[in-house]
Formats: C-alpha cells, sequence, structure tokens
C-alpha cells in the first residue's frame, strides 16, 4: 500500500511522470483518448477537437501570464493572426497545411515580439491597455486590409490533406488536435523545467530581483511573448483549417476575455490548469446549451427565460470559482489526488 | 471533504449525462425533420424568437393540414446566439443527434461557414435569415437558397425605383462596417451606372453609432437627395435621420428588408415622414390578404397574448412555405432527400403563397421580387408604393 511518494534529489522531483501509478493512468488516458473517435459521435468529436483548440492557445497564455506575470489582453489577436497566415498561405500561395500552419505559429510570435516590446517599461494594468491596444489593432488590420484578408467576408479554408487523405470531418480531424495538444503541452512542460522556464517565474515574483540575479528582462520577457504567441497562432491556424472559414468576427475581444478565463478558472501558472480551464470554458457553454434545449421540451413556456439565463449561470459559475477555489481547477485535481494517494489512511 | 463531492459532481456528472443524454434514436420515419438554428438570445434576439415562430408555425400548419403524404413535420430548435461558433455547434448538434432533411440558419456566417459541408457532406436543403447575395449562387452553393430577394436585389428595386421617380437623381448609401453592411454595394455601384443616376456619397458607421455628424455633413455637402441604408437595425437610423432634418435637407430615407421594421417606425416617430423600405413580405395589418388571416387567426388560437408580428416573423413563415412546398414536391416525385428537395426547389414557378408574397419563381436559388413600402407617420405602419417589383 501507497502512503506518499519519497524524493531524494532535486531531479526526482522535477520528473514529469513521477511513479507507476501517474504512468499507468497516463497510458490509460492516452489510450481513452485515442479511442474516442471509435464510440463518440460527431458533435462530441467537435466539442473535443474545440477543447484540444483551446487547450494549446490556453497554455500559451498560461506560459506569458501564468508563469512569466505578464498579462496580455491580446491574445485573440494573436489567434487571429496565426489564423490569417495560415488562411493566406494556404489559399494564395498554395502552400500545404503542414507548413502554413507552422508558419502561421511564427508569423504570431513575431507580432508577439513586436507587441511584447512595451513589456519592458510597463507593467500590470499598464500593459494589460498596451496589449489591449494590439488586440484593436490587429482587428482593425483584420477587417480593414481587405486585399490579405478579404475583410469582413473572410476566406475560406480547404481541409488538410496528406496524401489522398483528407482530414474534412471532426473525426479525422481529432487526431491531428489531439498530436498538437500533446506535442504542445509536453514542449510547455518541459520548458518550466529549464532555465528559461525558471527565468519567467522568476521575473513573475519580482522582475527586480530576477534581474539582480543576472536574468536578461529583456530577453525573457521577449522569449515569453513570443512563445505564447507561437502557441496561440498555431491554435488559430488549426482553428480556422478547423472551421474551414476565418472572419474578423471570429477573433473578438471577448475571445481575449475567455482566454484569460479559462487560465484563471484553471489555474495559474500550471500546465495541467489551462487544460481543466479550456475543458471547462468549452464544455460548461454546450452543457448549458444542452440543459436549455433538454429543459425546453419539458417546460415549454420556462424556455424563454431559460436560454438567457445561460450567461447568469456561467458567470455565476466563475464567480463562485473565484471566491472559493482562486487556485482554480487544478488545485482541486491536486486535493483530490492527494486525498486518493493516502486513502484510506490519510493521517 | 463535503464541498469535494460537490465539485465533483459538477464536473463530472453533468458531462456524463451530456454525452448520454443527445443519443436517442433517430429512425422513426414517419416524421420529416426540421431544423433550425436560431439567434433567440444575442445581438439578433430581438427578431430570432419572431422568425423562429413563422417558421415553425408555417410547418405546423401544413402538419394540420395532414402534412407531407401522412407524414408530419417535426420541428427541432436550438439557440445560436448570433454567435459562430456556439452557432456551429449547435448545428452540428442537431445534424448529429436528429439528422434532419432541412436546415434554418441564423446569419449569413453560419452559412458561409456550413457551405462547404453542406455540399458535400450534409447534402441538406438550407435557408438562412440572411438575404446575403453569397448566398444565393446555385452553382456554388446548391443546397442553399435565400427566401425572398438578395440585398442587392432590393437594392436594385429601390434605384430602379428612384430612377422612375426622378432620372439622374443625387444617391447616397449609408452602410455599416460589417458583413451585412457591405453585402450588395459592389453591385450597387454597378446599377447606379447603369440606371444612370449620380452616386454622390458613401458614408460608413458602426452599428449601434451615436456620432455620424462627420456623415451627416458629408451627405448635406454633396447635396444627396435620397438616402438608403443598409447593415443597420435602429440606431444610428434615427440620429442620421433627425441631424439631416435639423440641417434643413430634403433628403428621402429608405432602407432594405432590416430597416423596414415596425420598430423602427416606432422608434422614429415623425421624423419616418417620407421614409421608404423594400420588403417581399406583406405586413401583419394588411388583413385583406388571405394568407395574413388565416396567421392572424392560428395566432389568435395558438398565442392568446401576441397581438402583432412583426416582418421578421413573415420572413420565417415564407421560408416555412417554401420548405413545405418542396418536401411536398420531393415527396411526390418519390425522391425525399436533400437532392430531390433541391431539385423541387428548382422547379417552383408561380407558387401561390397565400399573397403573403408575390407568386414565387425560383431563380438563381433566390425569389427576387419585393415591394416598396412607404411610411404612414399617423398610423405608425408601412403603407404600399408599388406594385410587386422584379429585378432582372
Amino acid at each position: 500500500m501507497r502512503c506518499g511518494d519519497f524524493k531524494e534529489s532535486y531531479l526526482e522531483d522535477e520528473k514529469i511522470f513521477q511513479t507507476l501509478f501517474v504512468k499507468f493512468w497516463l497510458v490509460l488516458l492516452a489510450a481513452g483518448l485515442i479511442l474516442l473517435p471509435a464510440i463518440a459521435n460527431e458533435y462530441i468529436l467537435y466539442v473535443a477537437n474545440l477543447i484540444g483548440i483551446a487547450i494549446i492557445g490556453a497554455v500559451g497564455l498560461n506560459l506569458l501570464t501564468g508563469c512569466t506575470g505578464q498579462i496580455s489582453l491580446g491574445h485573440a489577436a494573436f489567434v487571429g493572426v496565426g489564423g490569417y497566415t495560415t488562411a493566406v498561405l494556404i489559399t494564395k500561395v498554395g502552400m500545404p497545411f503542414w507548413f502554413a500552419m507552422p508558419m502561421g505559429g511564427l508569423a504570431s510570435a513575431a507580432v508577439g515580439l513586436v507587441i511584447g516590446i512595451p513589456s519592458l517599461r510597463v507593467k500590470g494594468l499598464y500593459l494589460c491597455i498596451a496589449t489591449l491596444a494590439a488586440q484593436f489593432i490587429l482587428e482593425w488590420i483584420f477587417v480593414h486590409w481587405e486585399a490579405v484578408t478579404h475583410g469582413i467576408r473572410g476566406i475560406n479554408v480547404p481541409p488538410p490533406q496528406l496524401g489522398s487523405m483528407v482530414f474534412d470531418t471532426e473525426r479525422s480531424f481529432y487526431y491531428i488536435t489531439l498530436l498538437l495538444v500533446v506535442v504542445g503541452v509536453g514542449f510547455a512542460r518541459n520548458i518550466l523545467r529549464t532555465k528559461w522556464g525558471r527565468a519567467f517565474v522568476a521575473i513573475r515574483d519580482r522582475d527586480l530581483a530576477a534581474e539582480m540575479m543576472g536574468i536578461n528582462l529583456f530577453r525573457y520577457k521577449l522569449a515569453a511573448f513570443a512563445v505564447s504567441s507561437f502557441y496561440a497562432g498555431i491554435a488559430g491556424g488549426l482553428w480556422v483549417s478547423f472551421i474551414k472559414v476565418v472572419t474578423p468576427e471570429h477573433f473578438p475581444f471577448s475571445l481575449s476575455i475567455e482566454y484569460l478565463a479559462m487560465i484563471i478558472v484553471g489555474g495559474l501558472g500550471s500546465i495541467l490548469g489551462s487544460i481543466f480551464g479550456a475543458i471547462f470554458m468549452v464544455v460548461v457553454p454546450e452543457m448549458l446549451n444542452v440543459i436549455a434545449s433538454a429543459s425546453r421540451d419539458l417546460f415549454p413556456t420556462m424556455g424563454k427565460h431559460f436560454i438567457p439565463m445561460k450567461e447568469v449561470v456561467f458567470g455565476t459559475l466563475i464567480v463562485l470559482f473565484l471566491v472559493f477555489e482562486p487556485h482554480g481547477l487544478a488545485e482541486i485535481w491536486h486535493r483530490i489526488k492527494n486525498f486518493f494517494t493516502l486513502w484510506p489512511f490519510s493521517y | 471533504m463535503r464541498s469535494k463531492v460537490c465539485w465533483l459532481a459538477i464536473l463530472f456528472v453533468i458531462p456524463g449525462l451530456m454525452l448520454g443524454g443527445p443519443a436517442g434514436p433517430v429512425s422513426a420515419s414517419d416524421v420529416i425533420k426540421v431544423g433550425a438554428v436560431q439567434p433567440i438570445t444575442g445581438r439578433f434576439a430581438f427578431a430570432g424568437g419572431n422568425i423562429s415562430a413563422g417558421l415553425k408555425d408555417a410547418l405546423m400548419m401544413a402538419n394540420e393540414a395532414g402534412g407531407i403524404d401522412g407524414k408530419k413535420i417535426e420541428y427541432i430548435m436550438e439557440d445560436g446566439q448570433y454567435k459562430l461558433d456556439v452557432a456551429t455547434a449547435a448545428f452540428k448538434r442537431i445534424m448529429t443527434r436528429d439528422n434532419p432533411l432541412i436546415m434554418y440558419g441564423e446569419s449569413t456566417g453560419l452559412g458561409k461557414a456550413m457551405g462547404p459541408e453542406i455540399m458535400n457532406r450534409y447534402k441538406i436543403l438550407y435557408s438562412s435569415t440572411s438575404f446575403s447575395g453569397e448566398l444565393a449562387d446555385a452553382k456554388a452553393n446548391p443546397f442553399v437558397f435565400v427566401p425572398g430577394p438578395t440585398y442587392a436585389d432590393m437594392f436594385g428595386i429601390l434605384l430602379k425605383y428612384i430612377a422612375q421617380e426622378k432620372p439622374g437623381a443625387k444617391v447616397a448609401f449609408f452602410y455599416s462596417d460589417t458583413e451585412f453592411g457591405k453585402d450588395p454595394i459592389p453591385y450597387a455601384r454597378e446599377m447606379c451606372k447603369t440606371l444612370k443616376l449620380d452616386l454622390v456619397a458613401e458614408a460608413v458607421a458602426q452599428v449601434g453609432a451615436v456620432d455620424v455628424t462627420s456623415q451627416v455633413l458629408d451627405l448635406k455637402r454633396k447635396n444627396a437627395e435620397y438616402v438608403i441604408f443598409q447593415g443597420f437595425v435602429i440606431a444610428p437610423v434615427a440620429t442620421v435621420i433627425k441631424q439631416c432634418r435639423d440641417f434643413g435637407m430634403k433628403t428621402k430615407f429608405m432602407g432594405t428588408f432590416w430597416g423596414t421594421t415596425k420598430m423602427l417606425l416606432d422608434e422614429l416617430g415623425p421624423l419616418a415622414e417620407g421614409y421608404m423600405g423594400v420588403n417581399p413580405y406583406n405586413f401583419w395589418w394588411m388583413e385583406d390578404v388571405p394568407m395574413i388571416q388565416k396567421i392572424q387567426t392560428y395566432t389568435k388560437k395558438n398565442y392568446p397574448d401576441v397581438k402583432f408580428r412583426p416582418n421578421s416573423y413573415m420572413q420565417g413563415f415564407a421560408t416555412g412555405l417554401i420548405f413545405v412546398e418542396c418536401l411536398k414536391r420531393a415527396a411526390k416525385a418519390g425522391d425525399l432527400t436533400g437532392e430531390g428537395l433541391v431539385k423541387a426547389l428548382q422547379s417552383i414557378k408561380d407558387m401561390d403563397t397565400g399573397g403573403l408574397t408575390a407568386p414565387l419563381t425560383w431563380k438563381d436559388n433566390k425569389f427576387p421580387v419585393a415591394k416598396i413600402w412607404k411610411a404612414n407617420v399617423e398610423k405608425k405602419i408601412f403603407e404600399p408604393a408599388s406594385d410587386w417589383m422584379t429585378v432582372e
């Protein structure tokens, strides 16, 4: 019977897969995720794809905001840059999706670098406003640079292709999303264990102290912006190829807020938190939709009042989280895990 | 520990219900399913509920009249909130769960986003709240149709009317910086040239804009005699008209379908004097029209509280009539599939809608016929200013 983990070195403490149990459950999870398309219907897979895309975006934002402490209100615009770059490269240059999407990530990272420059001078609320400006400037470009973005009409994006295989259904696209989520989450988890990750955290905790320890603020703050925007760009490229169309309406300011909410609900500075947050923010509205539709059949006259209530329910859930669980879903998960690790002799 | 249990319940049990919930039996070949994603909440909510009610009533009236070949029509509706991601999810949910033969969508964006999949994968008949020209393209979107004229056609009808009333008149367009606003503009510019009208100004404003002074000054400087609005519902139409009147301008104002609502007249009050609009459907107050009488009787019986239905209801209702006609024709031909419905749609010629619209004839996935209406300020209603007009 297990009664806790005993570690003898820091190296062991930094291990990602710490125990046999963790490995066992992860293998089970991986098997479950791979087999999901065999049992789930198109709608579930559609939601699964959305969750995957949200996870990639949220992990990126968490690296910047949760780990490095640089609040960004322009994340949706970075997602947009990636989405548009991918769409334009596919449709105008004829580049295959497999190259266009990483290029979208790089383009977004480049824009992120530029937007990140004010972070060297301004902090906190002031940086918030600087990134907010970026959101509106980029949104304006999406609408008005008609020669490239086709303005408000947007661009239709063909589905990815590999040889004769076309990834045009939720089922086939799911595997692309899954692969990228695994790679993206793995990379983010690892970056936190390196010199870079520690530099990020040091900057978040006290940037002056970090600088005195020899951390180059210029380099690491911009690096955080670039990495975060790269994730956003990948999420954007994936998203537009999945829904097969890109218009400026896809990247509103509210999406930036939604991403922030994801990492706050999930847990700031935690990769696992980003995943939980993304799942939460995608699944809860969908669930409320389903409940709203179902309740309409049971109480036909109630429908008119219940459907608009969805936003209220959603908002209340978020407030409850902030009040009762400020460390987010990741913290709940840790508590549950710890409880079961020592169960039934928890004392 | 108790709170933990609560959280666990929230996190796992409800998604479980959701996974298990929607997967019901799909067969039941004695019903014909019509799905709809409607903007019940969100920016377009003022119309969503009415459109949905209109569509549903048309289908239910067909059921009362015996259904399609003895089969009943089932109407399945979900809220799309006028947000593309929510609407797409709702669309996919309905397609997966219910597999309907016909779908109705809430926005131009949804139609465009789902277009390729409707054509290549789902193969269902599709119509929507949108009068966008991009959706009425028999080649690119054979399964998608517009239940009336497109915005471009409406502009054509208005411009034709202007050209008759005052040849060579000075015209200006006032549109919003959205897809909805910009859709007909390129066509309308061409139309001005063809009709030899003088397009003097194009003003752009945001939906709901408060300050439109610079645009109004431009209209005054260019001395526009006719201004056509597109892409707004209420704001800033009232402000523009008020400021123009304050400047002493005698400009005539016009609007397309969404600018021909009673809601706008109520808002404008006396400013509505001389306001004109284009609408392919007759209004609720035209009690001499047989289909309007039928709608009023049906409403009185089923919704005793409802005293008025706006033109968005009529749009939903007319779409429902077209759906039913397509279903009847397809059932008669023994081909009750998406392809069969498209064939039926294309065969529609001089379809009688009981006077709700002009006799409908399919033309390139739309029905390009409408009337011009003029505001009656005292009664706060629109009255016909022309007969049914068609654009070639």
